[in-house]
């Protein structure tokens, strides 16, 4: 991959001129932002704003029409993203969760956490099928380190119920806990919060630091709930209409002119 | 003796075994005048279409895709088979390979046609193939004898070792019984959730690394190489095939099979293939009057089908595991009761 300039010293992902448009509308529109090695990144902006399409085109789901995502990948090589298929973003260390959460209802929670470890599997067909002793040994340790996991967050009590019908910050914890079995260097979490009561996202802003501690990741998130943003974030990034805003501390973010005027309009607009 | 029984229980294969043993016992029933000698036959069917059902949930219960051209590819490993050990005199060993590796190979070009797209576009090309498939059985008569129907010989192992009717029935139980240990162990492993979550969750599954295309067609490929072997013990089971047997008909009588017997299920797709393939012989026909009419096997399938859609959604199997919950649980509360 010599041909993509590599990324500048503690810089994770850089996205340049990022912009994709659905028939008329440019949903982003030449977005630009980095964020660095351990930093809990915040995207925010109002409803329709943009956020999600950025996260699809940065995970691939979209193929942004214009721009370069460039992130430092798990060999720390710099690499295209917009160069690699769907399905091969997980393998370079970034990983996403969904608004609107996207589990397999049918399986255990603990299967369903072990989904995320897909990759890691190195049994082939056979191997699986006349269940080998190395297919064996692998299943085994992964479950137990699925386990940990879960005993991090909380849920192991519950790791053998089934995910259908279990309630919604449960789900989000299953999520969360199936992003980080591939060892992530970069997670996405589109609406962490969403759905969840007060004491809930309370607990979740510190979930989220201490993964960034405990699994030495960077976390970039899209978040509507204004209190955890401004209390878990070291930089956010707002945008509006697809088009970037402002950037800055959280500090920074909650003075600037332009941040209050795309949430809660002008004076004009009231009147 | 109390440790060995709860090993034995514990023993995630013990319902398979358990299950091949029972079937095993048939023939020497027969043989001691308890049972009709056609129960033979009659189950040995059941268990072939078990095999061929185990691929289409495989497909449509695991992996959330559907075919109906379960038919096409069984008749076309039934014929390739029936070729080569009547006509080119092949070892039954390297027949069988042959005969699974030559629809594989089919379905996987099908596969990469049809299944990029995602929903019903498999269904639709898989039924336009066994369409040509079974023209294909009607035209093509130096290989196949058209609707005369070609007549085949149990198989010969090694060369030399020819088995009787018997010994056939019991390769059924043993291809049975190894066939869901295998699936047992797949479905249970990576590949396993790889699958379910390519069915639950299109856009979690590519987010965690699946390639869906690549387990598309991994199930299409297994689901028609358990179809191939059905279909190759089929012809040399009944001794015949012959071209009017593999038509829309059939594929949708084993659809029928993991919507009654219960889709995610591995017994209960013995079950479904019991109820489809058997009951109409054993039960229906032996009804006055009604037996008499022309395809009601068809229409009591069609009443259980939405019964069972309606009532017990996961197949008839949650009848049966209902029914031993209820019976432990009596057995505890009238022993609660002694004590």
């Amino acid at each position: 991959m010599s041909h993509v300039q590599p990324l500048e010293k503690g810089i994770i992902l850089s996205i340049e001129n990022l912009s994709i448009s659905f028939g008329g509308i440019k949903a982003v529109d030449n977005l630009s932002f980095q964020i660095k090695e351990k930093e809990i990144f915040g995207l925010i902006g109002p409803n329709g704003a943009g956020k999600t399409t950025a996260f699809n085109c940065i995970t691939q789901f979209y193929k942004p029409n214009h721009g370069s995502i460039r992130f430092l990948s798990k060999k720390d090589v710099t690499v295209e993203l917009n160069e690699h298929a769907v399905h091969e973003i997980i393998g370079l260390g970034l990983v996403r969760t969904f608004q609107n959460v996207e589990l397999i209802r049918e399986l255990s929670i603990l299967d369903n956490v072990l989904v995320g470890a897909h990759i890691d599997y190195k049994t082939g067909l056979f191997g699986a099928m006349v269940k080998t002793r190395k297919a064996k040994k692998e299943e085994e340790s992964l479950r137990c380190e699925a386990m940990k996991i879960l005993q991090f967050l909380g849920i192991a009590d519950k790791a053998m119920w089934p995910v259908g019908g279990q309630p919604y910050g449960i789900l989000k914890k299953v999520e969360l806990a199936r992003t980080l079995m591939c060892s992530p260097r970069l997670i996405i979490l589109d609406e962490p919060a969403a759905g969840l009561n007060d004491v809930e996202t309370l607990g979740l802003a510190d979930v989220i630091r201490t993964i960034r501690n405990e699994y030495n990741c960077a976390v970039l998130l899209v978040e509507h709930d204004m209190r955890l943003v401004m209390d878990v974030c070291d930089t956010i990034c707002a945008i509006n209409f697809g088009k970037f805003l402002a950037k800055g501390s959280p500090k920074e973010i909650k003075l600037n002119k332009d941040v209050q005027v795309a949430y809660l309009g002008t004076q004009e607009d009231q009147v | 003796m109390k440790k060995l029984l709860a090993q034995i229980k514990a023993y995630p294969y013990t319902k398979y075994i358990l299950l091949g043993l029972v079937l095993a016992t048939i023939p020497s029933l027969v043989y001691f005048d308890v049972l009709k000698s056609s129960y033979v036959t009659l189950v040995g069917v059941v268990m072939i279409y078990t095999i061929v059902s185990l691929g289409l949930n495989l497909l449509l219960g695991w992996s959330g895709l559907i075919s109906l051209g379960t038919a096409g590819f069984m008749g076309l490993a039934a014929y390739i088979s029936a070729y080569m050990t009547i006509n080119l005199k092949m070892p039954f060993e390297v027949t069988l390979i042959v005969s699974i590796l030559i629809p594989v190979a089919i379905s996987v070009l099908v596969g990469l046609i049809s299944l990029r797209i995602e929903g019903l576009y498999l269904a639709i090309a898989t039924l336009a193939v066994s369409e040509i498939f079974r023209k294909t059985f009607a035209e093509f008569e130096f290989i196949t004898n058209g609707f005369s129907g070609k007549s085949v010989r149990y198989p010969t192992f090694f060369g030399f070792f020819k088995l009787d009717t018997t010994m056939t029935y019991l390769l059924l139980v043993v291809f049975m019984v190894v066939i869901m240990i295998l699936i047992h162990n797949l479905i249970n492993s990576h590949v396993g959730r790889a699958l379910n979550a390519m069915r639950g969750s299109e856009a979690a599954a590519q987010a965690m690394g699946i390639n869906l295309l690549k387990y598309r067609l991994l199930a299409f490929a297994l689901a028609t190489a358990l179809t191939s072997t059905a279909g190759i013990l089929y012809a040399h089971f009944i001794k015949y095939v012959e071209p009017s047997k593999w038509n829309l008909g059939l594929s949708l009588n084993i659809l029928a099979v993991i919507i009654i017997g219960g889709v995610r299920s591995i017994i209960g797709t013995f079950v479904g293939s019991l109820v489809v393939f058997a009951v109409p012989d054993l039960v229906l026909k032996q009804i006055p009057y009604f037996g008499k009419i022309p395809n009601f096997a068809y229409i009591i399938n069609g009443v259980l089908i939405i019964v069972v859609i309606l009532y017990y959604p996961a197949g008839l199997i949650k009848v049966f595991n209902d029914g031993k919950d209820a019976v432990v649980k009596l057995f505890k509360k009238s022993r609660g009761k002694t004590v």
